[in-house]
């Protein structure tokens, strides 16, 4: 689900982006902040970044010593993305696999849903391959399906989420998108 | 990362799963720890009921999902039958815990929410991006997309959230109010399927949650 998290950062603006017109200072150091938040994707608390929504407070600057650069503390809140156990959502399957799927949810694409996971549907196979189960129910590419998170992991490596998820419940399995 | 099972972040692997992603190296997807993956190179599979649970690997995170690092081994006898934690105890009841996972400075928001959000943000875009040195996250247009078809349920969002809000008093959680709103359930039964966190207080719930699912059926976007 979406969070909207608050979040102190230290801003380090190189000494030489700072010059005699101190109004610049905010936008270079709101440029700066936008960059480090772009560029660090998903962590493993808060899932993937998204968007800054509002800079609360810049701090007072603190010069550092060998380098020059100032760092300047700020308080900001944005918005992201994760997945928990327990949670409801709708993935889009892009992969389909003898033995389970793949869904896209958002920015996550590795949520697998394991056939062991999908009470009642059997694979199908064939140029198009799909599961499918006695009501004729399919779950094939782009399907949109309703899913119960089961686990997550976080890939330090890659920086990004893989999600476990299961269609084991009520009131859960493909939907008709509307 | 952290084998404790620290916010939800180890997956019980499944034989399958690792065995497409992760190679035997420990660049494989499963990693986690060097001393997990050698260390439970048999037992690997601690979660799976086949059999071998190290024991070691269960005492050393206590957590019931343990040994997420060691997931690795999918050679065979993990056969992702049932998605056992660890066989000695039985596992947890699938619930949203969002509350006790959340970073403190963290607060749920609704699909809907966040889209206007990020729409808001979208329509300044064109100004944004004229300017080269503003980036904006590279997962920013998958969220969107994703916002875009599940929170377009409800046209008013502020609507939402302040029937959704009554349900507070009744002891529902900020979590269990977001999951409610992004699922947009038709019937009280529907809900309590689907946040089995709430069938404790179903006595309770049941009559206020009646009302405020026939509330947001109105506010509902038709197709």
């Amino acid at each position: 689900m979406f969070l909207n998290v608050q979040l102190p950062w230290n801003v380090i603006i190189p000494a030489e982006n700072l010059d005699a017109k101190g109004l610049m200072l905010q936008r270079s150091i709101i440029i700066r902040l936008l960059d480090e938040f772009a560029s660090k994707k998903a962590t493993k608390e808060l899932g993937y970044y998204f968007a800054l929504t509002t800079l609360d407070s810049i701090g007072e600057g603190k010069v550092r010593q060998h380098t020059g650069d100032i760092l300047f503390p700020v308080v900001f809140h944005g918005i992201t993305f994760n997945l928990f156990r327990g949670e409801i959502i709708e993935g889009v399957v892009h992969k389909v696999l003898k033995h389970g799927v793949f869904l896209r949810c958002g920015p996550m694409e590795h949520i697998y849903l394991s056939s062991t996971k999908m009470p009642d549907y059997r694979y199908v196979p064939g140029e198009n391959p799909v599961f499918l189960n006695e009501k004729l129910s399919k779950i094939g590419k782009d399907v949109v399906v309703r899913v119960i998170v089961l686990a997550t992991m976080w890939l330090e490596v890659e920086r990004e989420f893989r999600a476990l998820v299961s269609l084991e419940g009520d009131f859960l399995g493909p939907v008709s998108s509307f | 990362m952290s084998d404790k099972g620290g916010k939800g972040s180890s997956l019980p692997p499944k034989g399958i799963k690792s065995s497409l992603k992760s190679t035997t190296s420990n660049g494989g997807s499963f990693k986690g720890k060097e001393d997990g993956s050698t260390k439970s190179k048999k037992g690997r599979k601690v979660q799976f009921d086949s059999d071998k649970v190290s024991p070691k690997s269960s005492g050393k995170t206590e957590s019931l999902f343990s040994k997420g690092n060691t997931g690795k081994g999918g050679k065979g006898d993990n056969t992702a039958s049932t998605v056992k934690k660890s066989p000695s105890k039985p596992p947890p009841p699938l619930e949203l815990k969002v509350e006790q996972e959340l970073p403190k400075n963290a607060k749920c928001i609704m699909d809907a929410e966040a889209l206007q959000i990020l729409q808001g943000i979208q329509d300044q875009m064109v100004i944004l991006s004229e300017d080269p040195s503003i980036k904006i996250p590279a997962s920013f247009d998958r969220g969107l997309q994703y916002a875009k078809t599940t929170g377009n349920r409800y046209t008013d969002y502020q609507s939402v959230r302040r029937i959704l809000e009554t349900l507070k008093e009744h002891g529902v959680t900020e979590g269990e109010i977001c999951v409610i709103a992004n699922v947009g359930p038709e019937t009280a039964d529907e809900v309590f399927a689907l946040v089995p966190s709430l069938k404790g207080k179903k006595e309770k719930l049941m009559e206020p949650l009646k009302g405020v699912l026939d509330e947001l059926a109105k506010l509902k976007q038709l197709a």
